[in-house]
């Protein structure tokens, strides 16, 4: 019979393509694990210099297993206790960054989600995330200038927490308008039918439903802030220093010391792990962009 | 409650070259109590006009009063106006029971009188088992009455309905326009119900005000606007389907008058107060309007004064209760409604009868109806 020749020969075809896509998806599996290897390797010997000691950081043979393990290094890079003092110095400028950013940027962001028009359009909104284009040493020495004819001067944390503005502002304009557009007018306007007066009712219906959107621009922001090295090198270092610019300090002479400055990069990187664990939840569903709808 | 006026309203969005006149000079009073529908195609004002009486958009000129006091420049929050939205507009991240509180939370209703109301309107609406859950897991028409008990939980001054059936399956359609025509009835307030659909509100409202083009074209009941409609737009949108339209000129014959269809052999009789009408205008060109309902197969019913049509079918739309014939008569096409088990077929030739007092006769310039 033709049509149970058909059939066959359709099964056939099905298990066919079932079994490509078996081999694409080992494929695939293979290209992550390479990918995870490439990401991870940097991680990883990171970590374990920062347990080595400093002759074996020089060996020309590198190794990938501490020989003997140096926990001291951790106590060591205290020693100049100004370095405890630059992590909170980066942790002030990137939280006050973070509250300044979201405030703006929300207040931007509404506007041009809610006012397009009165705003100045789709256009405006896009020029202000195109000035995160520019390759910021364009502006580093202008802006040096700039700051250093400021009452608080460019060496304090006022000035890196207005500097960042100009890279953590286009982007969280951008984005929160983004949230504020797919939260539907209609559930403000409904609040004021309610009898609710415009920013109570932002405040009670707007702003939870774009709030894990907004723990995502505040993570986005933070992280940047947190890491920023080129502004912070030339602004900043002897009222105040970030912990990115202490980090190259950690030398001997003409020795750099690879396990000091390991274990200082390790302990700076436990606030924004430890952030992004404890809001990995927010943050998944805000970057997915699809806070309301269901 | 209220009785709710409009006077002389306009609306203009932008300005200089670009501006759009999206309601124009309307005059528009709802007593209380009363359910009007307000009526019209898309863009043609509707929704800009319930937006300006609930105070969403502001009003370029003209008052809006509600009792006599003038609420034109209010806030919506001043008002007092309820309103249940197209898209329901649920507040996603609150329950049901949160949802139909939220008006009563900003009068300061203390939590156990507001939760005694949210399950009387509960009940009323038959959504108590939903009170827990969040409007997402929730279906269209459970939505939709979520959304009529936040409107009603408070006792507004007016009660507004945008479009609120427009998501629903026929057969919710049908509970719904029930249950509103009941809560109209045991709640006595004044609504109104913008739709686009003539049968929704044909169905529910007392009054119903036609627009068309940023104007009111019309405003009353079924049978007024259904046998007297003001213009050929309210002709064309009452009716199911829609009122048929000629071209015609008036011609003498045997001492009376007729319309003779332009490139066509169809000719309409006239009443006698038509033709006194038509005379008095003195006019060269008219539109003649005959609703398909109005159009018989059978000779003998009625008056032996029938007018009398000859035309060929082109289609024969057999919809079960009824059929549609669409027929041809030189370049003039028409429609009738007749019984379902009517058998002919394309091509054949028919005559159909009418009654010459059925007949509409339209002002061909203003569309405006003479008689």
């Amino acid at each position: 019979m033709a049509a149970t020749a058909d059939i066959a020969q359709a099964n056939t075809q099905a298990a066919q393509t079932a079994e490509r896509w078996r081999a694409v998806r080992y494929l695939f599996l293979i290209f992550l694990g390479f990918w995870l290897l490439f990401t991870l390797f940097p991680l990883y010997f990171m970590a374990i210099t920062a347990f080595k000691s400093a002759a074996e950081t020089n060996l020309t043979q590198p190794t990938f297993w501490p020989q003997e393990w140096f926990p001291e290094n951790f106590v060591g890079v205290f020693a100049e206790p100004t370095n405890f003092s630059a992590l909170v110095d980066s942790f002030i400028i990137a939280t006050g960054n973070t509250l300044l950013s979201l405030l703006l940027g929300s207040l931007a962001g509404y506007a041009f989600a809610r006012f397009p028009r009165q705003a100045g359009g789709e256009n405006m909104a896009f020029w202000m995330l195109s000035n995160r284009m520019f390759p910021p040493v364009a502006i580093l020495v202008p802006m040096f200038f700039l700051f250093d004819n400021t009452p608080w001067g460019t060496d304090s944390h006022i000035s890196l927490i207005i500097l960042y503005l100009v890279f953590n502002l286009p982007l969280a304009t951008w984005l929160m308008m983004v949230f504020f557009r797919d939260v539907p007018h209609e559930l403000e306007e409904a609040a004021y039918l309610d009898g609710w007066k415009p920013l109570r009712a932002f405040v009670k219906v707007t702003l939870p439903l774009v709030l894990p959107g907004m723990i995502s621009v505040a993570m986005l922001c933070w992280i940047f802030a947190w890491n920023e090295y080129l502004f912070a090198n030339l602004f900043v270092g002897s009222d105040v220093r970030t912990y990115t610019i202490v980090i190259p300090t950690f030398t001997h002479g003409s020795q750099t010391l690879w396990n000091l400055q390991m274990a200082f990069s390790l302990i700076a990187m436990i606030p924004p792990v430890v952030l992004f664990i404890v809001l990995r939840r927010y943050m998944v569903r805000g970057l997915s962009l699809g806070v309301v709808k269901g | 409650m209220a009785r709710v006026t409009l006077a002389d309203v306009n609306k203009i969005y932008g300005t200089g070259t670009r501006a759009v006149h999206a309601v124009q000079d309307l005059d528009l009073t709802i007593n209380d109590g009363e359910f009007v529908a307000l009526l019209g195609p898309s863009g043609c004002g509707k929704t800009s006009t319930l937006r300006m009486i609930v105070g969403l958009e502001s009003v370029t000129s003209g008052r809006i009063r509600f009792d006599g006091q003038d609420v034109t420049h209010l806030e919506p929050q001043q008002r007092n106006v309820a309103m249940a939205f197209e898209t329901y507009a649920l507040y996603p991240n609150f329950t049901i029971e949160e949802n139909l509180t939220f008006p009563l939370e900003v009068q300061g209703v203390p939590p156990k009188e507001r939760r005694r109301r949210a399950h009387q309107v509960a009940e009323m609406l038959r959504i108590t088992p939903v009170l827990k859950e969040k409007p997402p897991g929730l279906s269209g028409g459970q939505q939709q009455r979520v959304s009529l008990g936040r409107a009603l939980i408070r006792e507004p001054a007016v009660f507004i309905l945008d479009e609120v059936m427009s998501h629903l399956d026929a057969h919710l359609k049908f509970q719904m326009l029930f249950d509103l025509k009941r809560l109209h009835r045991d709640l006595k307030r004044t609504m109104i119900y913008v739709t686009h659909d003539q049968v929704e509100a044909l169905a529910l409202a007392d009054r119903i005000a036609v627009m068309s083009n940023a104007k009111l074209q019309q405003v009353g009941g079924r049978a007024a606007l259904y046998n007297r409609p003001a213009n050929a737009f309210v002709a064309d949108f009452i009716g199911e389907p829609p009122t048929n339209f000629f071209t015609a000129r008036p011609l003498q014959e045997n001492g009376s008058l007729t319309m003779q269809v332009d490139n066509s052999t169809l000719r309409f009789q006239l009443s006698s107060e038509a033709q006194a009408a038509v005379n008095a205008t003195g006019g060269e060109r008219f539109i003649v309007g005959l609703r398909p309902q109005n159009l018989t197969l059978d000779p003998n019913r009625g008056d032996p004064n029938r007018g009398r049509l000859k035309a060929a079918i082109a289609i024969n739309e057999y919809l079960g209760e009824r059929s549609i014939l669409t027929l041809e008569s030189g370049k003039a096409r028409f429609r009738a409604l007749v019984p379902p088990e009517t058998a002919a077929g394309q091509r054949d030739i028919i005559d159909l009868f009418y009654d010459p007092t059925r007949v509409m006769i339209f002002d061909a310039e203003t569309e405006d109806l003479i008689v």
